[in-house]
């Protein structure tokens, strides 16, 4: 683990000596959140939408900017990038367990989403969100989006190191655009069609976000709890199986 | 059979020792043989050169004896450790700097090899003091808080020699060290090779440079389509071209190059064609 977290901090330098790659994760989740409030909030007013449990609308779509801060991949491409240049070649040749070399960058991942969910909740709660579930809850929130942001660089991370093309992993991390639409995205799960209903039960990032959502806008609702942080734990589980074994039958 | 016999420096344990190395790799659909039974014997303390024209199988093979790429058949001993079982512990023992200069950009020179001294085990207190002697080996002193971004090609070249030998090793491979750098960049780093083996390390050294190779190696081998063509010491090679084809003066290792694999100059020249404006 002292491999994984030596080279976790070598990579949260390099997040933080690139601003330009940091920066977007956090900018293009507020420009979303302004927008997305900006066209709906009209139509689900605060004070008369059940759903909303007496916030505003940014509440209810402040989830969705999260998944998207969190679901960016760039580690991913910082590490397609070492890949070309050969550094990943000079660590592999080190005597630490090659899993290392990948937990080293989800550690880092974690850190960043940390830091960046903080900031996001910090600017929603600065415009008037506010954590119904209280101290715990703005942890836990956190917590899972930074949980989901360490699986969605690991699956990053597979990609990368399957094709090793910055092109392909780039392409990769679209794939996540379906899944934040085949969401409750703009209403509850109830509201939807039918057949956007069945599709959003059927993706798990609807179980992360309905998670998130219930932190801010109710008290600790736990079985909404549960099912996200479950969703992050199986897929997290399924991730790091994936890179461990990709890494170790590198050739 | 490929055996590559020492020059009056064999020991019990050759430093690198490689039987019927074999790699096929599948590309779109078609296997490749990229090595095709390679042996090899490099004895503790001597400087080998590995030579070949490109697409030869010198990367390939380099990369096998550093556990970097699996082995499809055959078996290499690399500083007594078995490359395919004991991959770990010839990674304990041996230094790599490959062909692209393998560095992190956005590091310092000093981050850099603290990490690497970190991962080869040393306590922060020994990889700091290990850093420093390393700065001073390759003189990068100056530079060791710039970020690596900026630094020069040699710079970088040094810079990678450095973090191949944190760890003192018993064996250090260096793949093309000196591809792309401007002569007095090269000099320097076959002055580092030379105080480096000076030091005891045995130096595996491929080179598409042939005055490098008749420079700084004790023996050496060329290969080409996956085989070894000619093995031996600089001197012998030449000497046995000029007594095979009745040669007046002593040919130059270009010309033993050229002999081993079926190349001429005109069939060269041909290759590489000089623009000018």
């Amino acid at each position: 683990m002292t491999d994984a977290l030596l080279l976790g901090r070598r990579a949260l330098r390099e997040g933080l000596r690139t601003p330009d790659a940091m920066l977007p994760t956090l900018f293009i989740p507020l420009f979303f959140l302004v927008v997305n409030v900006g066209q709906a909030a009209k139509i689900f007013p605060g004070k008369t939408t059940d759903f909303l449990h007496g916030q505003g609308y940014g509440a209810f779509q402040l989830p969705s900017s999260l998944l998207l801060a969190a679901s960016f991949g760039t580690a991913a491409l910082f590490l397609v990038e070492e890949i070309e240049g050969g550094y990943f070649d000079k660590l592999r040749a080190t005597p630490i367990p090659r899993s290392a070399i990948v937990l080293g960058r989800l550690v880092a991942e974690a850190a960043k989403g940390v830091l960046i969910a903080t900031a996001l909740v910090v600017v929603g709660l600065i415009f008037g969100i506010s954590i119904a579930s209280g101290v715990l809850g703005f942890v836990l929130l956190i917590a899972l989006t930074a949980s989901w942001a360490v699986v969605f660089a690991g699956f990053m991370q597979l990609i990368a190191l399957k094709t090793r093309s910055a092109a392909a992993t780039n392409s990769g991390s679209l794939i996540f655009f379906p899944l934040l639409f085949l969401t409750p995205n703009f209403v509850p799960r109830h509201l939807l069609t039918r057949p956007m209903e069945v599709a959003a039960s059927f993706n798990p990032v609807t179980y992360v976000m309905e998670g998130m959502r219930s932190l801010i806008l109710q008290d600790l609702v736990w079985s909404a709890i549960l099912k996200g942080f479950a969703v992050v734990a199986v897929a997290g589980a399924l991730m790091l199986f994936l890179n461990v074994r990709m890494i170790n039958r590198y050739d | 059979m490929n055996e590559i016999t020492t020059n009056g420096r064999r020991s019990a344990t050759p430093a690198v020792r490689a039987e019927a190395l074999v790699k096929h790799y599948t590309s779109r659909g078609e296997t490749v043989e990229a090595v095709r039974g390679v042996d090899l014997r490099v004895e503790a303390g001597e400087v080998f050169g590995f030579l070949g024209p490109n697409g030869a199988g010198k990367s390939t093979t380099v990369r096998m004896l550093t556990t970097l790429l699996s082995i499809t058949s055959g078996t290499a001993i690399v500083a007594g450790a078995d490359v395919a079982t004991e991959a770990d512990e010839v990674r304990r023992r041996i230094g790599v700097a490959l062909q692209e200069a393998g560095l992190d950009p956005r590091q310092t020179g000093r981050e850099l090899l603290h990490l690497q001294a970190r991962l080869f085990g040393l306590s922060a207190h020994d990889a700091a003091e290990r850093t420093e002697a390393l700065l001073a080996l390759v003189e990068l002193e100056d530079a060791a808080d710039r970020s690596i971004k900026g630094y020069s090609g040699g710079m970088k070249r040094r810079l990678d020699l450095a973090t191949a030998l944190v760890h003192a090793p018993e064996v250090l491979f260096l793949d093309e060290p000196t591809t792309g750098l401007d002569p007095a960049s090269r000099l320097t780093i076959w002055d580092e090779v030379r105080r480096i083996n000076e030091r005891g390390t045995t130096v595996f050294l491929t080179t598409q440079y042939l005055e490098e190779a008749d420079q700084l190696c004790d023996r050496l081998a060329i290969i080409d389509d996956g085989r070894i063509v000619r093995e031996g010491t600089p001197a012998g090679l030449k000497a046995e071209l000029r007594e095979r084809l009745g040669l007046a003066s002593d040919p130059t290792l270009d010309d033993v190059f050229l002999d081993a694999t079926g190349r001429t100059r005109d069939r060269v020249a041909g290759d590489v064609q000089e623009v000018s404006a």
